[in-house]
């Protein structure tokens, strides 16, 4: 009944043939392309692989064997438990916080000084320069840091040529090529928000508070990041999900022994051929993610409105 | 004082470690494309060379990667610009209760995985063609249509936040009085709301543009016989290296970089128009720079660049790096020979100690052990000379 009169408004507020313009794309977007293929995926997760000929005949039933495999591993494998995919999935995890952390840290100090030093000649030519590599493509900024941390890279010649080492050091395979890479990969996308959030703090503030003799350190922890805290969520959040999510850097500059979570959901996808149990190591990583984000929102106490300000 | 100073150079310090951080690279990436050295490495500089800029330009699956890109662009530009506004009107008019709810709703599809949007929108399609039969079936494979649809998933999300913020500034009240006017309601919208959406319209389809032409998580699942220009490099970078993908880099960077200049130069012209209109700013009499350039660095940089640019296409095609290459082929070959009689002293001399010793029958197994670790360690060296020569007559042919 409620419902009913709320459409009657917006519909007397838009015209018939806006209204039902504007519905029918919002309804065509949440429904169709978000909500959906996201409960078809769940679906396809608690089903076996099986053959076209037997999809809708006796095996074509529920089962939580995909969700098993990554914790057990293969029916009839030796070990009790997966480890090598469970270890996959904590590192992913783990790193994509530190890689979350790190960004927090680089980026606040710029993010300080571009929002509080304003509309000068350099700073608009500092924010041009960040909005470059911002538009160029993921791919190319990984092969970028490849062709950096390679054997045979700039780092390891500078390196040799200053005697600092006699042999090449192997960044990709101790994965710090990886780490460096998810780093530089969103890092503006941590930069953008906390830049827009400290850019519309009063500096009257910050006088006020020095000429009272704050220190520089409270200065900071008490009202630059208190305002500041929608920004920095909103780009920790967006850090966070993107880099547990990331497969283009993981692809190119991860080591052949270390994997990402994203790999072996694309290996069973795209090369076992195995949508179900793809879609369950899918489901596993959106999920988990997501219980992460929430449970850290409310540990910081940040609304969901507050993200992508 | 002093505290003061200390404080600009740590701030001056990070500044440069931040940017070169993010614009290092880039720049490195950029000069390996003019290396013409196999691999793509700025250090050991062998000759400055054009030769990759034609391998990419013969390289057809990019070209038709790059028109696949294309339609795919416009398909998701058009799709989710339309989406992203109709759902920020919406909402501006939902009932305040559902508000969170529904702003959670629009704006997850930004925090969802790439992986986790082109798997489902894979399997959905899938389920969707083989609920309609064979030969939906068929059309619901199209990589093109899948592509779009899964990458508008989210970049419609982003569109819809930059009209957001544009709606914030939008007075109701004009609507309301054209609407009282007698205009219908698809009037007051295209006379009135989309005028004043316009600049927003065009920064979110840049924006969805671009978007769609570098996401790679989503597209690696739904291409399927499209593959566009982010996955043919992918697919080049995973398997086999060599600098026309730096070619191919050194061309984005250069576009975006006009690009972005283009805009500031645009940006800072209008505002010195808006003064002198408003008489802050009279055009001052005796420069002889052309009016677009004055007060502006962004446009006097983007000439600049462009003329540096022409030159460079201009040479390009009269540069030849023929003789510097083969100099370099000397100077690896005479390095080759002088490793080479090096290793032969050190075996002259071995066999010459040995020869002095006579066969020692009663070495301890501990040298010998030493002495078989030495040779293979040498052979490395000797193996590691020639590696990078085969790569090169391989490519060379």
């Amino acid at each position: 009944m409620k419902n009913n009169m709320i459409f009657a408004q917006f519909f007397k507020n838009n015209g018939l043939m806006m209204g039902s313009l504007l519905i029918g794309l919002v309804g065509f977007w949440v429904i169709v392309l978000v909500i959906l293929p996201q409960l078809s995926m769940l679906d396809y997760s608690f089903r076996y692989n099986l053959p076209p000929a037997e999809l809708g005949g006796p095996k074509d039933v529920y089962t939580l064997h995909n969700y098993k495999h990554l914790l057990y591993g293969a029916e009839g494998s030796s070990g009790t438990y997966n480890t090598v995919d469970l270890m996959v999935f904590v590192r992913t995890i783990i790193a994509a916080m530190l890689v979350t952390i790190a960004n927090i840290l680089m980026c606040y100090p710029l993010a300080y000084y571009l929002g509080q030093s304003k509309g000068s000649g350099f700073v608009r030519l500092l924010v041009v320069l960040l909005i470059i590599p911002y538009w160029i493509n993921e791919i190319l900024r990984a092969f970028a840091l490849r062709i950096i941390f390679g054997d045979s890279g700039l780092i390891n010649e500078v390196l040799m040529l200053t005697h600092l080492t006699t042999e090449p050091i192997d960044f990709i395979r101790q994965d710090i090529a990886l780490y460096a890479g998810l780093g530089y990969a969103y890092i503006l996308l941590m930069l953008f928000p906390m830049y827009n959030v400290i850019e519309s703090l009063d500096r009257n503030q910050i006088e006020a508070a020095r000429d009272m003799g704050a220190s520089w350190a409270r200065i900071h922890r008490r009202i630059v990041i208190p305002h500041a805290k929608p920004g920095i969520a909103s780009g920790a959040t967006m850090v966070f999900m993107l880099s547990a999510g990331a497969l283009a850097a993981p692809q190119v500059l991860g080591g052949p022994s270390s994997l990402w979570f994203t790999q072996l959901v694309y290996q069973w996808f795209n090369d076992s051929l195995n949508w179900q149990q793809g879609a369950a190591y899918a489901m596993v990583l959106l999920l988990s993610t997501i219980l992460i984000v929430l449970t850290l929102m409310r540990v910081f106490k940040v609304n969901m409105g507050d993200i992508g300000k | 004082m002093s505290s003061k100073f200390l404080s600009r150079f740590a701030l001056g310090a990070y500044l440069i470690i931040f940017f070169s951080y993010l614009l290092g690279p880039l720049l490195v990436m950029s000069l390996t494309a003019f290396n013409s050295s196999g691999f793509p490495s700025v250090s050991p500089w062998a000759c400055f060379t054009f030769e990759w800029f034609t391998v990419l330009f013969n390289d057809d699956r990019i070209l038709i990667s790059i028109i696949n890109s294309l339609k795919i662009g416009v398909g998701t530009v058009i799709l989710s610009v339309s989406m992203g506004l109709a759902a920020s009107l919406v909402l501006t008019q939902v009932w305040p209760r559902l508000r969170t709810t529904y702003y959670t709703l629009i704006i997850a599809p930004i925090l969802i995985p790439g992986v986790v949007l082109g798997i489902s929108t894979v399997v959905f399609w899938d389920k969707v063609g083989r609920m309609f039969g064979p030969s939906a079936e068929l059309f619901f494979h199209n990589g093109l249509l899948l592509t779009i649809l899964g990458q508008s998933t989210f970049i419609a999300s982003y569109c819809m936040l930059v009209f957001v913020a544009r709606l914030q500034r939008f007075d109701t009240g004009l609507t309301e009085a054209a609407l009282d006017l007698g205009a219908t309601h698809t009037q007051a919208f295209r006379k009135i709301l989309l005028p004043f959406m316009r600049p927003a319209i065009a920064s979110a389809a840049v924006l969805a543009f671009l978007a769609s032409f570098e996401n790679y998580n989503t597209t690696t699942f739904t291409f399927g016989n499209y593959p566009t220009l982010t996955i043919e490099l992918a697919q080049k970078v995973r398997y086999g290296i060599n600098p026309s993908i730096s070619s191919l880099a050194f061309i984005i960077i250069a576009v975006t970089v006009f690009g972005a200049l283009a805009v500031e130069a645009i940006r800072r012209n209008s505002v010195r128009k808006e003064a002198i209109r408003e008489g802050k700013a009279a055009a001052k009499p005796g420069n002889i720079l052309p009016g677009f350039l004055r007060g502006n660095p962004a446009a006097f940089v983007f000439v600049i660049l462009s003329i540096i640019a022409i030159t460079m296409v201009g040479t390009a095609q009269s540069h030849d790096p023929k003789e510097c290459k083969a100099q370099v082929l000397l100077e690896k070959k005479a390095e080759i020979a002088i490793r080479i009689e090096a290793l032969r002293q050190q075996r002259l001399i071995k066999d010459q100690s040995e020869a002095r010793q006579g066969p020692d029958i009663f070495s301890t197994p501990d040298a010998d052990a030493g002495d078989a670790a030495k040779t293979p360690s040498g052979s490395g060296a000797f193996g590691g000379v020639f590696a990078p020569t085969n790569l090169d007559s391989e490519d060379g042919e």
